[in-house]
């Protein structure tokens, strides 16, 4: 198919008039489709970090795939890491087809990754020292995703849609997966349960830190916009205060505790009351400055590099017998 | 020895001790062989050159760990003991599998700067698999029926993978010359270990003479014949007899490379093997 | 919808799968190759890893035509077409039941059903 970026004889103005009455209507927009370039840069930020975040997501808990310590937890969670990189696959895919009537491919988001361009999220960025990692990774982190990832099923984008769609039908899986890794842990030896409470207490911060500051009233200029385009529909405190409201109660039935010792429901609120986490420190980790961000960027643009010579072989391999 | 036997569940193995040690010696082979192998796949995770490429030979390891794990749990119906411990417990030396499995992916740790050898990878899948293959489609005619209803459904999933590997093989061997000489010099480094897969070990007289799998010299005869037409048709010259390590896996001798991979992998087990994990 | 069409990229792929024999193609997603061998050989762990898969096709995407967004609207119909469909002949039954009716009352039977 090829691209149709502009459309006869409109203007400028009434093809963004049109382009809000369509989204205001509720209907979807396809890649073809004409589309502000604030829309377009808009998703590509999204839909890039997002991928890439699946992408990078891959590494902390890979550590925990030779490891694991059962054989079924070792199919388990290899199959789990498998999907997160089939998940960057989808993403990127997606991401791909907006920029390239840019002139940009995959190449270049890997480059930008490699260069510090594009960030990937803050809970990728840390360390994971114990096999409880990957439990509280997959029940907590895959759980504070799932409801990001829901509240965009409904985006304004058909292609990251349909993306989301195959995702959330297995995401499923992972907080399953995970709850299933925690329950035996906090089922188990006081070793494990000590090794479950310190992960938790070690993850709390990056989990609060996960939907990004408190708006507190200020909604910023990005966000009225993927507002205003339905790319997204709730705000940074909303969905903080639905994953609270949905993991806090079952942290506190197994016997545990966050590091935070005036946290309490306001019932007149109908909201936690939290302490913030260190947004400055959230800033430094996003950028690249978290505890194992130069490791894991180290190993993947190592891999990418090394296998370069792979690529490039399959792809002369039409040419050489042909 | 029993030629006509047929033994169609473990209660009646165990009835006859030195066929019982026979199969378990056979089957920690197998078990071991696949269980080593999708280990060092899985170390692959996240660093494949390609994400697509990345997510399917994920599937490949888990495949066959899932072939291990059934092994190990004939094993474990033999008595012989958990198959969570089979796989984590037990020392090297307990070991049966080939060297050619449990050599690293390449320098460094899976974690920590691997320089991981993508066509070490492609042919080290590839040629076990090709004698996975004829080592499957003997064990459909084993005296174990047991064995013989697992190994008819390993095939249908293993020929995929070979489907796989094949694309792989030819490709890179029709390529560029860089990546011709990486593949020569990966088919060189594999022959070297190359020739312990048929080996039945030290109780091969017995594990044949009760018609648990074809002999040794069988094994090899076809998987050579196999895997000779494929190298030629990839246009790749045929490297001739292959080789063994010195140290001979059969046997339950090992390198470090799989004193390091039994240390990760039981890591977490290890802490305690009593507990649930 | 590519611009990858120059040597140095790899090529996008639309992945079609078929769930059983009786079951037609369907559409599922597009993964980047450099050749369609690859392609399919990667095709079904990117997106049937849990679904059964009876067949696969993969196509270039360069290769499909379709219709630019302009002209989709076209593809909109009048819902004028009832004598097309079933709900267009919903009076058939109770006609039927009223024959039925009238002739068992004639004759003062009960026929089967």
């Amino acid at each position: 198919m090829n691209t149709q970026l502009e459309h006869s004889d409109l203007t400028e103005d009434a093809k963004m008039e049109a382009f809000l009455a369509k989204i205001d209507r509720g209907e979807k927009i396809e890649a073809d489709d004409w589309m502000p370039d604030d829309y377009r840069n808009q998703l590509i930020k999204l839909i890039s970090m997002h991928g890439i975040s699946e992408i990078m997501g891959a590494l902390p808990e890979k550590e925990w795939v030779p490891k694991a310590p059962t054989l079924r937890r070792k199919l388990a969670i290899m199959a789990k890491v498998q999907d997160e990189m089939g998940h960057g696959q989808l993403l990127l895919r997606v991401a791909e087809d907006l920029i390239a009537p840019l002139g940009k491919t995959r190449e270049d988001i890997m480059q930008d990754l490699f260069a510090g361009r594009l960030k990937f999220h803050n809970v990728f960025h840390m360390e994971a020292p114990t096999w409880a990692d990957a439990g509280v990774i997959g029940w907590l982190v895959d759980g504070a995703a799932i409801i990001t990832q829901s509240m965009s099923l409904d985006t304004s984008y058909a292609p990251y849609a349909r993306a989301l769609h195959r995702i959330c039908a297995e995401e499923k899986f992972h907080a399953q997966h995970g709850e299933s890794i925690v329950l035996e842990l906090a089922e188990g030896t006081e070793e494990q349960r000590q090794m479950l409470q310190e992960s938790i207490t070690r993850w709390w911060p990056s989990l609060l830190m996960f939907f990004g500051p408190p708006e507190n009233g200020n909604i910023t200029s990005n966000q009225a916009s993927n507002m205003r385009y339905k790319i997204r529909s709730q705000t940074n405190e909303e969905l903080r205060q639905i994953f609270l409201k949905k993991y806090l109660p079952r942290i506190f039935h197994l016997g545990f505790t966050v590091p935070d010792e005036t946290i309490y429901f306001d019932e007149a609120e109908d909201k936690w009351i939290y302490q913030q986490p260190d947004w400055e420190e959230f800033k430094q980790i996003v950028k690249g400055k978290g505890p194992r961000s130069a490791h894991r960027l180290h190993l993947r643009e190592m891999s990418y590099e090394e296998t370069k010579w792979v690529r490039d072989a399959i792809l002369s391999y039409g040419r050489q017998v042909g | 020895m029993g030629e006509l036997l047929q033994v169609e569940t473990a209660q009646e193995a165990l009835k006859n001790q030195e066929y019982t040690q026979a199969l378990v010696d056979l089957l920690f082979q197998l078990a071991d062989d696949d269980f080593i192998l999708a280990y060092r796949g899985s170390e692959w995770l996240g660093l494949a050159p390609h994400i697509e490429e990345d997510v399917a030979f994920s599937s490949m390891a888990q495949d066959m760990m899932g072939h291990a794990v059934m092994y190990y749990e004939m094993l474990e119906e033999l008595g012989v003991g958990k198959a969570d411990d089979l796989a984590q417990l037990r020392e090297a030396s307990a070991f049966r599998n080939a060297i050619l499995v449990e050599r690293q992916n390449g320098a460094g740790g899976y974690n920590d700067d691997p320089h991981y050898d993508w066509a070490y990878a492609i042919v080290r899948s590839y040629v076990y698999g090709l004698h996975k293959k004829v080592r499957l489609e003997s064990l459909l005619k084993s005296s174990y029926s047991p064995l013989t209803l697992i190994s008819r459904k390993m095939l249908t999933e293993h020929r995929y993978h070979l489907m796989h590997w094949q694309v792989w093989l030819k490709q890179l061997a029709n390529s560029t010359p860089d990546a011709r000489a990486r593949l020569e010099a990966a088919i060189a480094k594999v022959w070297s270990d190359a020739g312990e897969l048929s080996d039945l070990g030290p109780n091969a007289a017995s594990i044949t003479g009760f018609g648990l799998i074809e002999a040794e010299a069988t094994l090899r005869e076809v998987w050579l014949k196999e895997t000779q037409a494929i190298f030629e048709a990839a246009n790749l010259s045929w490297p001739g007899e292959p080789g063994a390590a010195k140290e001979r896996g059969r046997a339950g001798e090992h390198t470090a490379d799989l004193i390091q991979a039994l240390a990760t992998l039981s890591e977490v087990y290890r802490i305690d093997p009593a507990a649930s994990w | 919808m590519s611009n990858q069409t120059n040597n140095e990229n790899f090529v996008i792929y639309e992945v079609f799968s078929q769930k059983t024999v009786s079951a037609s193609f369907v559409h599922q997603f597009s993964l980047l190759a450099p050749n369609a061998e690859v392609a399919l050989s990667m095709a079904r762990e990117n997106f049937l890893r849990r679904e059964p898969c009876f067949n696969l096709w993969v196509v270039k995407r360069d290769d499909i035509h379709g219709l630019p967004p302009e002209e989709r609207p076209f593809l909109e119909r009048l819902d004028n077409k009832s004598y097309r469909e079933t709900k267009g002949y919903g009076d058939l039954q109770g006609r039927w039941r009223r024959h039925k009716d009238e002739y068992e009352a004639q004759h003062n039977t009960k026929s089967g059903s």
